[in-house]
């Protein structure tokens, strides 16, 4: 019943309410929310906003992407949104200071709205074009990013002395006894092999079962020394209040800043939406959910539009929730509203006790997801074939040393190109029959591959020609200009060219533009 | 004057030296004035009028951030505390008070301090008044609410010498009264001339801080030394009519709020804020 009446105002289909088991969502939302809150606390962190601001993240965008959206797909903070927010913020203003969370603000209502501009513009399914290689090469590359900003709170370093990479494993080997805080260390090296243990036999929870062992480390090292001289970081209390309204800085001065991030902005919108639209489309092989893949386009962005409005900052779609929530077999946007209603229960309860989660618990889940990312089966696999692997190697090779939005454009140009260059390479088929010469094509036939076909026409430009398109479903106007160039050419009285086209469009089309051209057509639909 | 120094010149010397010369030193003429003028004394703006600009930089809205943690710690610097202290409570008027605990030292850092026996910078000691006097939990040294706090005292500290005590820093030094603080006429005092504000049993009232009590500063914090806590309340206490108690009187309420129960010094109580959180969870 209640569902029904959902269904009915949330713009999700009615048809979902058929057969749903209205126990197993709930049960899924209860876990999808219990992992969220050390992720929406983890990425907080990795954005340089205080915790708070993370676990409205987890209930606001959320509640908003499940809203509009037609899939079990979980929304809300995400890894790379978190890391490429707080690289976009960071040279405006110090981290988690008032200006820097007004930049935050500010630059989740431009993803909202570039998100919410590209669904104006059905944009949704361009994102279909990021190859599964640069996609791996994105999850390794911020996976190495994570273990590498994790490293800062396991060893308990303050984030002013972290330097590049190399820099900070240098300084870290070599002043270790000045740098590393052993309490620090012990707790987030507990927490890591914890995680490790544990997800060998309940890979689903391993991220809780660490975090609640490095907790309980904390508090059995707070038991012998007191936090002052261990100066072990904690998470502090968490000012949580139920409808944090806030709104995006609006004014001429934020206008100046707002349009040095639009890159930003932009970067962050188009890989907010590539992660969502790769999740929608495994849901929509792996699963028969009605999913609607431009409502997705607007449900993100409507998300990202409302996050400043409620203290949050902008998210995604999150791989690992929808997976388990797909491992509940959840089918319903409906978990993700009751989980965002869960997440707000639980930290109105369990504040007093988070207050003292020391922060290198926290950084230790943070490697774990780190090394959750970097698959090395996937990787095994893309050295099967050449292009891939180049594609894979070179988005690593920029995500690790030249920065994380150097690396997806790198990778979304890659994968555009890998595309465009097997579009264009023409299939051609030379057969020699009694009378003529018969060029069976295969591809598209466009300015970037006509090339290849004029080369052989010109080849055999003294013989009779059956030019054979049968398969080609995509002909422009530079390819007829082409043929036509090349029939002037041609010795007319002794020799014949002959078009053999594959629909009765394209054959339309090629006759009106060759109009008075020597050509005879074979009709699409004649065999022999 | 320099513009008159100039025309004198350019009126009595040949045309044939006027183009070279104007073409050479032309700007540099121009630029003189500001040479003598000498470096330009920057003026701090004012926090009121900071409070009140919709835009403000790193520093100032840093600054001002500061303000606000110091003088409504509970809302804006409540991930650390752990009472009903303010900032201001003992940093009076914002830290802007002479005698009154100023915030107007960060020339006086970093420094070596016999209570932790380390050199202090600036961080560490608004850390330690987090532990201490806010009885709450360490912040890191990069967290922005130590860094709001150090902005805000480097702005306050604008125009002291570094090195050089400002006037009026922390609180008076009473002379030697020759006798022991007596705790006993500490509370006729008490119940006379504070309870009014602070409450019969040092609870505080509303915008009044509580003196003792699980809501009041710990063992640990400065104010729990009586010779600190009766130059505080000699210097400034009762809030209005300062200096109306003799030396001697001061001493023996500080004494007598002292002696009162109050959270432990965490260094030495290790789990107790754990399990006084923790039993809140379950009295509610």
């Amino acid at each position: 019943m209640a569902l029904n009446l959902l269904a009915d105002i949330s713009p999700w289909l009615p048809s979902h309410s058929s057969d749903v088991n209205i126990r197993r969502e709930l049960f899924a939302a209860l876990i999808g929310a219990i992992l969220v809150i050390p992720q929406g606390i983890t990425f907080a962190y990795l954005a340089g906003l205080p915790p708070e601001y993370g676990i409205y993240t987890a209930i606001f965008v959320t509640l908003f992407a499940s809203l509009f959206g037609t899939s079990s797909m979980l929304g809300g903070p995400n890894t790379a949104v978190a890391i490429l927010i707080g690289i976009a913020v960071a040279p405006f203003a110090g981290r988690g200071s008032p200006l820097y969370i007004e930049y935050v603000l500010l630059l989740s209502f431009m993803v909202g709205l570039i998100q919410l501009t590209i669904w104006l513009l059905r944009g949704g399914r361009f994102f279909m074009y990021l190859s599964p290689a640069a996609i791996t090469g994105i999850t390794t590359g911020v996976g190495f990013i994570l273990i590498l900003s994790s490293l800062d709170g396991i060893f308990g370093l303050s984030s002013s002395d972290t330097h590049f990479f190399y820099h900070k494993l240098y300084f870290l080997f070599d002043d270790a006894e000045n740098l590393v805080n052993p309490f620090s260390f012990t707790v987030g090296a507990t927490t890591v092999v914890a995680g490790m243990i544990a997800r060998h036999y309940i890979a689903r929870y391993a991220i809780l079962i660490a975090i609640t062992v490095g907790y309980l480390c904390g508090l059995l090292l707070m038991s012998y020394y007191s936090q002052v001289e261990m100066e072990l970081e904690l998470l502090g209390h968490l000012p949580i209040n139920p409808l944090p309204f806030s709104h995006p800085p609006m004014g001429t001065d934020y206008l100046i800043t707002g349009l040095a991030m639009l890159p930003d902005a932009l970067i962050i919108a188009l890989i907010g939406l590539a992660q969502s639209m790769v999740i929608v489309k495994q849901l929509r092989n792996d699963t028969d959910q009605p999913i609607q893949p431009d409502k997705e386009v607007f449900a993100q962005g409507i998300a990202n539009f409302m996050a400043p409005f409620f203290s949050s900052f902008a998210g995604s779609g999150s791989f690992n929730r929808t997976q388990v929530n797909q491992s509940m077999r959840a089918e319903t946007p409906l978990t993700g509203i009751v989980s965002a209603g869960i997440v707000l229960v639980f930290i109105l309860l369990l504040g007093p006790v988070l207050t003292y989660l020391p922060m290198p618990a926290i950084s230790g889940t943070l490697m774990l997801v780190g090394i959750g990312m970097i698959k090395s089966d996937e990787i095994k696999r893309l050295f099967n074939w050449r292009g891939e692997l180049a594609v894979f190697a070179t988005t690593l090779f920029c995500i690790v040393f030249l920065g994380l939005q150097t690396g997806l454009v790198v990778a979304l140009i890659l994968s555009v190109l890998l595309f465009v260059i097997s579009a264009s390479s023409l299939e051609l088929i030379v057969e020699r029959e009694a009378v003529s010469v018969k060029i069976r094509v295969e591809g598209h036939l466009f300015y970037a591959s006509i090339d290849q076909l004029s080369q052989i026409l010109k080849k055999h430009r003294q013989e009779n020609v059956i030019l054979d398109l049968s398969v080609v479903t995509y002909l422009d106007l530079s390819a007829t200009e082409a043929i036509t160039r090349e029939l002037a050419k041609r010795d007319i009285e002794s020799t014949f060219f002959a078009v053999k086209l594959s629909s009765e469009r394209l054959q339309n089309q090629f006759e009106t533009r060759m109009a008075d051209q020597p050509v005879q057509f074979i009709q699409y639909n004649h065999t022999y | 004057m320099v513009d008159w120094l100039i025309r004198l010149f350019f009126n009595n010397c040949p045309d044939s030296l006027k183009k070279p010369f104007k073409r050479r030193f032309g700007l540099l003429l121009l630029l003189l004035p500001l040479f003598i003028a000498g470096p330009v004394q920057s003026e701090q703006l004012p926090i009121e009028s900071l409070l009140q600009r919709s835009y403000l930089d790193d520093y100032y809205s840093n600054v001002v951030y500061g303000y606000r943690i110091v003088t409504e710690t509970e809302k804006y610097g409540a991930r650390y505390t752990g009472n009903n202290l303010r900032c201001s409570n003992c940093h009076l008027n914002a830290g802007r008070k002479e005698n009154g605990l100023p915030l107007n030292v960060a020339g006086m850092y970093p420094k070596w301090r016999s209570k932790n026996g380390r050199r202090n910078g600036i961080g560490l000691r608004i850390r330690e008044c987090f532990v201490y006097s806010l009885n709450g939990i360490m912040p890191p040294e990069d967290a922005p609410e130590v860094m709001a706090v150090a902005a805000y005292i480097s702005y306050l500290s604008h125009g002291e010498t570094i090195g050089k005590a400002p006037a009026g820093r922390g609180v008076p030094t009473l002379p030697d009264t020759g006798y022991d603080p007596n705790p006993a006429s500490g509370k006729a005092i008490y119940d006379q001339t504070c309870a009014a504000c602070h409450g019969s049993n040092g609870q505080g009232i509303a915008h009044m801080p509580p003196l003792w009590g699980m809501n009041a500063y710990n063992e640990g914090a400065g104010m729990a030394s009586v010779h600190r806590a009766a130059g505080f309340i000699w210097a400034n206490m009762p809030l209005g009519q300062e200096r109306t108690l003799s030396h001697q009187q001061a001493l023996d309420v500080s004494a007598y709020i002292n002696m009162q129960i109050r959270p432990g010094d965490p260094r030495e109580y290790k789990l107790l804020k754990l399990f006084e959180t923790v039993s809140w969870f379950f009295d509610r």
